[in-house]
């Protein structure tokens, strides 16, 4: 028996495999499957425009009713049950409405998704939607 | 008597729910992010109660008090943050499997040092907004018993390392849902007996401002800061021996610790640079931050730091990764949107109240202190010191809640960003960053809360938000454009609050936009990580890392009967697996 240096025997694919260039570290890049891409970029349009619609739904909300408030001084005179309707505006007005847009927004998103869950079952065919659910 | 009997129970209660979390506690995931395994209703309940911090709970009426009815903007803009959170980060934030911000940013951006200036930017806003919570705890303690400042802040400080360093993120967790329920009862309770038992004749003062210049009736002082005060003409104190003395027309320094008696009829001196609750523009429902004369633009800046700072405070976004998929992540945003906008009805009630009841407290600088102080001027037998003692219960849970979170969320960065250590480690780091923070809490009774706080909220929003935003929502970000932005953000907004302090000469919108920088501090930040983007290039997988965030965990997977057919085995010899394969597909489909 020969005592020479002792020699890793790889297979020419794994050989292939080592010599390009590989994450080390902690940090992996992100898989996304191919077949997923079509998907997720529809979702991911869908989601932008549904959030980009309650963002400037809550930013004309929020920012408008101080100006609406400051273009109106009046509104300091009129009372409801005696309180100025002004001192109301901030707090009556604001929370109903952001509570509303904040259960609004979640069902769009939330029926956004489950729409592209029915869209990739039609895809793959009647025959297999049922056996993909389980998997 | 008072603290044994209110704030004993709060921290007993604390200590024995942080016990209970103790089971089952064995890797890093498990202390930082509770195993994500909270319901959204519970983690709801828990954000919320992290969130209604010494500044909701006590702060916002001591506002309403000093400032005018224009400080009720501040708990919208505090909500509207969960709503962009809602529609931009939650869901996408859960889906990266990060457990802290700075691991999100390199999940997506594969920098080191992004990750690391990410936890130095972890670390400024936890001590701006930690040291606010502990000196405020301390101030309250020693108002209603009279114990020293140092004994509230010691206290706070070792039954939430206690906790925190036993039970971890579960403890937390049902520590702070359970504050939650017991700050809006502590809260709503006592404002209804406040309306209730003030009577008519203050209720029709409450919405009837008038300026506060004489005291209605003999009103004692208490300077627990100095202050310095302009003196009008007939400005009168009561002598220890029981006559009156005219104090002399000018300035006049207060030095801490001094108690001084106002006589009733008196003429009420004025704080410096301040104008008395009730004075004209007081009623006006707008924020005219410094009585500069913008108030439009006071009310929007103030508007713009807390929404948007709210998206990037680091110890909420620890809070949605402790759900267990995006979808529960979203459902906790929007919950927290109603449970929040329950609590946020109830602060102006006690803001009008105090104007009426307790206005001397703004010479003092002590309007943080109107919520606690408000009971015993309208009962002074026995159901007025029980209600001290519930609010003063409150306000205390309020101080535990959100400091466990801060401190939970610092520790992170030290022990799993900085330098990354095992469970242990974060146990230490936990105790260390509680003494560290304690200890800059003890000298900083002078500080103004309010300041700190709304420097952490626009250094959030100056650097996480646009962070997250672009991050999960724009494929070319590189990593040495969000660390420009990161920087650009922390420094503006710093910048500009230490130069605020030094009080420059300037006036009118520029000392608005000093005072509260995110009007353009946010833009430029945003600006810059778009600029050096686009002149650097998106490594090649960027698209699919953005691409992924969006995807749901439960989906059917296209390849489910492929694999049950024995073809797909899953792994990257696959061809279609191909890193070069996501690429073209993924090129195709962005641009």
């Amino acid at each position: 028996m020969s005592t020479g240096r002792r020699v890793a025997v790889t297979s020419p694919q794994t050989r292939l495999a080592h010599a390009r260039r590989r994450y080390r570290g902690p940090w992996r890049p992100t898989i996304l499957d191919p077949a997923e891409a079509p998907r997720a970029f529809a979702l991911y349009r869908r989601q932008l425009r549904l959030a980009a619609a309650t963002l400037v739904m809550l930013f004309a909300l929020i920012f408008g009713l101080p100006l609406l408030l400051s273009a109106l001084p009046a509104l300091d005179e009129v009372r409801l049950l005696g309180i100025p309707v002004s001192w109301l505006a901030p707090v009556a007005v604001p929370f109903p409405a952001m509570v509303a847009l904040a259960f609004w927004h979640l069902r769009k998103v939330e029926s956004a998704e489950s729409d592209s869950d029915r869209e990739s079952g039609e895809a793959d065919g009647p025959g297999n939607a049922g056996q993909g659910n389980a998997g | 008597m008072i603290v044994a009997f209110a704030v004993a129970p709060v921290v007993l209660v604390t200590l024995l729910i942080g016990l209970r979390g103790v089971a089952a506690m064995r890797t890093t995931s498990d202390f930082l992010v509770a195993s994500r395994r909270v319901s959204p209703l519970l983690n709801s309940a828990a954000v919320s109660g992290e969130y209604l911090s010494a500044a909701s709970f006590l702060g916002v009426a001591g506002l309403v008090v000093k400032d005018g009815v224009g400080s009720l903007w501040f708990p919208v803009g505090f909500t509207a943050g969960y709503i962009a959170m809602l529609a931009l980060v939650a869901a996408p934030m859960r889906r990266s499997g990060a457990l802290t911000v700075p691991d999100f940013a390199e999940a997506r951006l594969a920098s080191p040092s992004l990750r690391k200036l990410a936890a130095i930017v972890v670390l400024v806003i936890g001590a701006l907004y930690l040291v606010p919570q502990f000196r405020t705890a301390g101030l309250v303690l020693s108002v209603v018993s009279g114990t020293p400042y140092w004994v509230g802040v010691a206290i706070s400080g070792a039954a939430v390392s206690a906790t925190l360093a036993l039970g971890g993120m579960r403890a937390a967790t049902y520590v702070q849902a359970f504050q939650f329920v017991f700050k809006l009862l502590l809260f709503i309770i006592p404002a209804i007996w406040l309306l209730v038992q003030a009577g008519p004749g203050v209720r029709d003062e409450a919405v009837h401002p008038v300026e506060f210049t004489h005291f209605a009736e003999e009103t004692t002082v208490q300077f627990r800061v100095g202050a310095t005060l302009e003196v009008p003409q007939g400005v009168r104190v009561v002598e220890p021996d029981g006559g009156t003395r005219t104090v002399q027309e000018g300035r006049w320094n207060i030095p801490a610790g001094e108690t001084v008696v106002f006589p009733e009829g008196g003429r009420v001196p004025q704080v410096l640079g301040e104008s008395a609750p009730g004075a004209p523009g007081w009623e006006r429902p707008l924020l005219d931050l410094h009585d500069e004369g913008h108030p439009l633009l006071g009310t929007w800046a103030v508007l713009i730091a807390t929404m948007l700072g709210t998206m990037g405070l680091p110890h909420v976004i620890m809070r949605f990764h402790t759900s267990p998929d995006g979808r529960a992540a979203r459902r906790t945003a929007a919950i927290t949107v109603a449970l929040l906008s329950v609590f946020y009805l109830f602060p102006g009630i006690y803001g009008v109240l105090g104007r009426v009841l307790v206005p001397q407290l703004y010479l003092s600088g002590a309007t943080d202190s109107a919520v606690v102080a408000l009971p015993a001027q309208v009962d002074d037998g026995s159901a007025g010191t029980l209600f001290t003692g519930l609010l003063t219960a409150g306000a205390f849970a309020a101080f535990l809640a959100t400091s466990l979170g801060l401190l939970l969320v610092v520790s992170g960065a030290i022990s799993h960003d900085l330098v990354p250590g095992g469970l242990r480690q974060l146990r230490v780091a936990v105790v260390a960053a509680a003494v560290i923070v304690v200890l800059l809490a003890l000298p900083a009774a002078r500080f103004d809360a309010g300041t700190l706080v709304t420097w952490g909220f626009t250094v959030a929003a100056s650097t996480f938000c646009p962070l997250l935003v672009l991050g999960i929502w724009w494929s070319r970000l590189t990593a040495p454009g969000a660390i420009a932005g990161v920087a650009v953000g922390l420094l503006g907004s710093s910048g500009a609050f230490l130069l605020s302090v030094i009080n420059p000469p300037v006036h009118g919108w520029i000392a608005i936009l000093l005072v509260q920088p995110a009007p353009w501090s946010v833009p430029l930040a945003f600006a810059t990580m778009i600029v050096v983007s686009l002149f650097g290039r998106p490594p090649p997988w960027s698209t699919a890392a953005m691409l992924r965030l969006h995807l749901h965990e439960h989906r059917k997977s296209p390849f489910a009967d492929r694999v049950a057919m024995g073809r797909d085995l899953g792994h990257s010899s696959w061809s279609a697996r191909r890193s070069s394969a996501v690429r073209r597909i993924t090129r195709r489909l962005v641009r």
